[in-house]
């Protein structure tokens, strides 16, 4: 048998800070710009991918993030069993790319989300992430595409001080040692 | 304490909390909220340093980071040392330890001192005049030089204490605590802007916190009682965060700005442990509010460095704020009204006030007439035109001023004194303002540069925006922050003020002595210890520029930029040259404003954190079986595998011969992944590379060279036809975030008529890849149900697979000439797919091998990499790639440029084999490549690429770039090394199986 490995399956408390790896849950990139596109993924997910940059949308399974006029970021809301063969992407690949319009790739271990909890976690943040929160923290389903520590993330507002943000698989380990060496000296 | 220095009715240090603290190895004591100057001059020590070039006694001159003489060490440990601090600045804490710097064998006796006599023959520019000659004598005299002019001793060990940096985005930044600064604080953070104040000292108020006087009062308080309760007021406000201890250093374009932030410097050595020493902040404000006061001038007479001769204003803190008496009989000598209110705060005091030495005819200002009433002596048009004692100021020479100010009259008088309170006016704090890049105005009436235009938004209110006056600053103030942050606070609008005016003005830039101009010594910088006879021979030798005088004499350019010098220097220019001050200009401020440690510039990234480390997903499994990492890029490659005792030549002998003669494996994860689908993906591939693309049957790979626009090879990798309009792209471990930029930005700038759209999926999967001839074997123990057949399953070609129900691609392609698969998977099951290929593998003993091994393997068939045998100037013309350009192709990325004239010429250099003629001498990589030995100059015809010694061919090879390389295939040539020659051929690139059959095999 296989093993499956998260490059993290950890979770760490600090204080008014708790971190933890969100893993395993789907994830599934999107690229298109017509009008049929967003119909299509409409129809798939029941969920229309938004427009506004930075913005997101989602139901109780699924979130879909603004990447960039035509491009989107699809993810399961809670984590997922491995070993389950998830439909999702052959669906969306063959009502989307098989028909020429648009792109599905599946990005499920390409990105590790690592979820920020507590009321110090934007101040976590604020030791190595130059964007400026303070209108971002209050809106909830809010994304931004910046770095952490040097290191490219997305992050996604799901709540009041409750973060997922996503960082490449390869880049994961070490941004986690860091978000962990500045937890502990906030 | 021998003498009682303090006063005790003191509001602002605690007297009960006695501190210890080490000078110079002596034992001293202080009081909690002391500064180590403070505490030094309540022990009655003056001298505390020497200075750079003369080595003259030197002491505490003024209490803030304008401070240029009172420079120490802090503390003695190898790690913990910090040369080039302020006294000034450095809260006394239990346990602190400083230490004079420049001087031995000490402060008190000083070897170095004889530069003193000797400074008639060490005028500006000595060391660049002297030491020129002969020039390779440098070496020498750079050792005897550095040794003499030290500024502190560095550490020699790293650094224990912890940074950090913080990054922060506010509405409106303020900066500076004092009587302007709170004001803007408070109608900002009032007005729902969130605001941050900043003052670089522990308590709000500046200067008016302890101005308690009857001559400046508000609404008939006096106005550090007025000011108190303001401070206090700002406590009620949500939307103000107020940071003490930080200091602005830098002032940025786009209001991003740097301020360094003293967490844990003034706690008690105990206190300190694993706390985080300093942080940087890094502030992007909307608006900037720049309150930063003014800096007291210095006045330039004759031996004006004395200890002892400290600014008025410092003597006023030093006595009204830390209740210390700088002297017992104290002097003052101004040209304006400041020094008088000095002289008051230290009369209350019962401090005996000799007299205070005006450079004046006379003025009737309320401050004045209010020293005059409680019976302090008064020398009007006056001048200091020498000080005595070497150690410590004893007495001062007095004579009138004549009536144009440019010489002495009359009888000298001799005061006794034990300090000298010097007041040449103010400077306002501009550094910021001009850091940001604002342009500053001359205003003549009293000598200052002010801020003008500026780009960014911003303002500068109080004395840095040359309002110097209680009533000025509030009425300014507030009219400028009204406006600038749109919004009408009236708060201050109806206060009542009484604030003495200042009447008369006069300025004496270079004060006359009775003595004549080349016997005197008025220093101007006393850090750099560069004179106003300085100035004015580097004047006489023809410098005009205020930056060339600056270089030539070295003014302003200590670690306090000249904050006390930089405007008498200015002055004495224009004075001389015959100048407007506003013309002359000023020497540029750069950041930071007092010096940052490096701590605090690099916060947490040192150790691990130095360098950002990315990771395969068989990472862990390489760590347990001991290899050996590379770094390529931020990437921690497998290198080699050493077995017991094996250096990396060994272990790459014996992993390279496996892989060969049965099995290898790679963790190949690295390689840059592109996922290409749309309708227009294989016309998108054709005009990336150079090869076409339309007729690749799904299911098919093919390498590809990627070039520049320039025509130059720029990636290299092999792309897989998935479906109709889906490939998997590969590039180089090194290039995949440029390739990826470099074809979205073509997508969306070259060609938006392509329907093609790009995704990174670098990270999604592991690659494992398995070579050898049992490789085959090693497979289909792994995927049973695949067929891998020659014929079903060719080189160059791909299938799907499932590995214990997880979907897999396989890939049939070979980096190193031995029949190969890569199989990527899912991240998450890489090392899972890897333990099982090394256990399906053992009985062909499948060994794994490193990126080492991997370049060696690949240079024996001749495939290059990009990036090691290529340099951006190589074509694939040049790498003897001619096959791989297509001629039928309308265009692709680079292909005009292989046209041009340079590119089609023939004696470009080329890539070719080397072999050596002793098979065992393996080459450098970078050896130089000659034809002919004894002609000279020798012309280099190319060099080494790549180099290793083959097990497998039991030789030496090498890759080579060589001038017209293509036609000298036979050709001997010789490397030159530095204690050999050796003898080598020219060859072809392929070393190993030219026919491919174990590739096919």
């Amino acid at each position: 048998m296989l093993n499956y490995n998260s490059p993290i399956n950890d979770s760490k408390n600090y204080s008014e800070i708790e971190i933890s790896e969100l893993e395993p849950t789907t994830k599934i990139n999107l690229r298109g710009k017509s009008r049929d596109f967003i119909t299509k993924i409409g129809k798939e997910l029941s969920i229309i991918p938004p427009v506004d940059p930075n913005t997101s949308s989602g139901n109780d399974s699924l979130n879909i993030l603004w990447l960039s006029p035509d491009e989107w970021l699809v993810y399961s809301n809670n984590r997922v069993d491995p070993k389950k063969i998830d439909d999702l992407e052959d669906k969306l690949y063959n009502s989307i790319s098989k028909v020429k319009i648009g792109s599905v790739t599946n990005v499920t271990d390409h990105w590790v989300i690592i979820n920020l909890k507590g009321t110090k976690a934007y101040e976590l943040l604020s030791a190595g992430c130059p964007f400026n929160f303070n209108k971002f923290k209050n809106l909830k389903g809010a994304v931004t595409q910046t770095l952490i520590n040097h290191t490219d993330v997305i992050i996604h507002n799901k709540n009041n001080n409750d973060l997922n943000i996503f960082v490449r698989r390869s880049f994961s380990n070490h941004l986690w040692l860091w978000m962990n060496d500045s937890a502990r000296l906030i | 304490m021998n003498k009682n220095l303090r006063i005790t009715n003191n509001k602002f240090i605690d007297q009960t909390s006695r501190i210890s603290f080490k000078f110079d190895g002596k034992t001293l004591f202080g009081f909690k909220g002391d500064t180590l100057a403070s505490a030094l001059l309540a022990n009655d020590i003056h001298l505390v340093g020497r200075s750079f070039k003369y080595h003259r006694p030197r002491g505490i001159m003024a209490c803030g980071s304008e401070e240029p003489n009172a420079i120490v060490q802090v503390g003695n440990d190898p790690s913990m040392t910090e040369p080039n601090t302020r006294a000034t600045e450095i809260e006394l804490y239990e346990g602190l330890e400083a230490s004079s710097q420049n001087c031995w064998p000490s402060v008190n006796f000083d070897i170095g001192a004889v530069n003193n006599f000797f400074s008639p023959l060490i005028p500006a520019a000595f060391y660049y005049k002297t030491f020129m000659w002969p020039a390779n004598f440098w070496k020498l005299y750079e050792h005897f030089i550095r040794k003499s002019a030290g500024l502190g001793k560095s550490p020699t060990q790293p650094d224990k204490d912890i940074y950090d940096h913080r990054y922060m985005h506010c509405d409106v930044l303020v900066v500076g605590g004092g009587i302007s600064g709170i004001m803007a604080a408070k109608t900002a953070a009032k007005n729902n802007l969130n605001t941050v104040l900043i003052d670089d000292k522990n308590t709000l108020g500046g200067t008016t916190l302890f101005q308690q006087n009857e001559c400046f009062k508000i609404n008939n308080s006096y106005s550090n009682d007025w000011l108190k309760k303001e401070i206090e007021s700002l406590n009620s406000l949500k939307n103000l965060t107020i940071k003490t201890r930080t200091s602005l250093a830098a002032y940025h374009s786009y209001n991003y700005l740097l301020a360094r932030e003293n967490l844990t410097d003034h706690l008690d050595l105990n206190e300190k442990k694993d706390k985080i020493r300093q942080r940087l902040w890094k502030i992007r404000a909307n608006k900037v509010i720049i309150a930063t006061g003014a800096i007291e001038r210095p006045l330039i007479f004759n031996n004006n460095d004395r200890p002892g001769i400290i600014l008025s204003s410092s003597i006023k803190k030093y006595i009204d704020y830390y209740g210390v008496k700088c002297g017992q009989k104290i002097s003052l000598f101004t040209n304006n009204d400041s020094a008088y209110e000095t002289a008051i705060s230290l009369n209350n005091s019962g401090v005996i006030v000799n007299s205070v030495i005006d450079i004046r005819d006379k003025t009737n200002s309320l401050i004045v007439k209010e020293a005059e009433k409680i019976g302090i002596k008064i020398h009007w048009k006056s001048t200091v035109v020498n000080t005595n004692g070497y150690k410590k100021i004893n007495s001062v020479e007095i004579m009138k001023l004549s009536d144009d100010g440019t010489a002495v009259i009359g009888k000298k008088i001799k005061e006794e004194c034990d300090c000298l309170g010097i007041s040449g006016g103010w400077t306002p704090r501009v550094h910021l303002f001009t850091q940001s890049g604002g342009k500053l105005k001359f205003r003549d009436e009293d000598n200052v540069f002010l801020p003008d235009k500026s780009e960014l938004y911003q303002i500068s209110i109080g004395s840095c925006n040359g309002d110097f006056e209680i009533d000025e600053v509030i009425k300014n103030s507030l009219n400028s922050i009204n406006k600038f942050l749109n919004v009408d606070n009236d708060d201050y609008k109806n206060l009542e003020i009484i604030s003495s005016k200042e009447i008369n003005k006069k300025n004496i830039w270079l004060l006359p002595s009775d003595k004549p101009m080349g016997k005197t010594k008025s220093f101007l910088d006393f850090q750099n210890d560069s004179t106003a006879n300085d100035i004015k021979l580097a004047l006489r030798e023809g410098f005009k520029s205020i930056e060339h005088v600056k270089r030539y004499t070295t003014t302003g350019m200590a670690t306090d930029q000249g904050k006390l010098s930089n405007m008498h220097a200015l002055g004495i220019i224009a004075e001389t040259a015959g100048v407007k001050m506003g013309e002359l200009g000023t020497t540029t401020f750069r950041p930071p404003y007092t010096p940052l440690t490096f701590g605090a510039i690099v916060g947490r990234n040192v150790g691990e954190f130095f360098d950002i480390t990315r990771k395969t997903p068989i990472h862990d499994w390489h760590v347990e079986n001991k290899a050996e990492f590379e770094n390529v890029g931020q990437w921690k490659r497998a290198w080699y595998y050493p077995k017991k005792n094996e250096n990396m030549h060994d272990a790459v002998q014996r992993e390279s011969k496996a892989a060969r003669d049965s099995a290898g494996i790679l963790d190949a994860s690295t390689l840059g992944k592109i996922d290409i689908q749309g309708s227009d993906a294989s016309e998108f591939l054709n005009r990336v590379y150079t090869n076409a693309w339309s007729k690749l049957e799904i299911g098919k790979c093919r390498y590809g060279l990627m070039l520049n626009e320039d025509g130059m090879v720029y990636d290299d990798g092999v792309t897989t036809r998935l479906g109709e309009n889906h490939y998997l792209m590969t590039t180089t471990t090194g290039g995949a975030a440029n390739v990826l930029s470099k074809l979205e930005d073509y997508l969306q700038t070259e060609w938006p008529e392509l329907d093609v759209f790009l995704t990174s999926v670098t990270d999604q999967y592991a690659t494992v890849s398995i070579c050898g001839p049992n490789s085959r074997k090693i497979l289909s123990k792994i995927i049973p149900d695949l067929n891998l057949s020659d014929e079903e399953f060719p080189h160059m070609s791909y299938k799907n697979g499932l590995i214990d129900n997880i979907k897999c691609r396989v890939m049939r392609i070979s980096f190193t000439g031995e029949h190969s698969y890569e199989i990527n998977i899912q991240s998450s099951y890489g090392e899972s797919v890897w333990e099982k290929c090394f256990e399906a593998g053992k009985e062909f003993n499948i060994t794994p091998y490193g990126t080492e091994t991997m370049h060696l393997l690949r240079a024996e068939k001749g495939f290059i990499i990009a990036g090691q045998d290529t340099d951006g100037t190589m074509t694939p013309v040049d790498l003897q790639m001619n096959w791989i350009i297509s001629k039928k192709k309308f265009d692709f990325i680079g292909k005009r440029s292989l046209y041009r004239s340079d590119t089609i010429r023939e004696d470009r250099k080329q890539l070719v084999g080397l072999l050596t003629d002793d098979p065992k001498e393996v080459l450098e990589e970078g050896a130089q490549i000659v034809a002919e030995t004894n002609k000279k100059p020798v012309e280099m015809l190319g060099h080494v690429t790549s180099s290793y010694y083959s097990p497998n061919l039991k030789k030496s090879i090498a890759l080579a770039v060589v001038k017209n390389g293509k036609k000298l295939k036979g050709q001997k040539m010789f490397v030159p090394m530095k204690d050999k020659t050796i003898n080598v051929t020219i060859t072809d690139t392929v070393f190993l199986d030219k026919e491919n059959k174990r590739l096919n095999a």
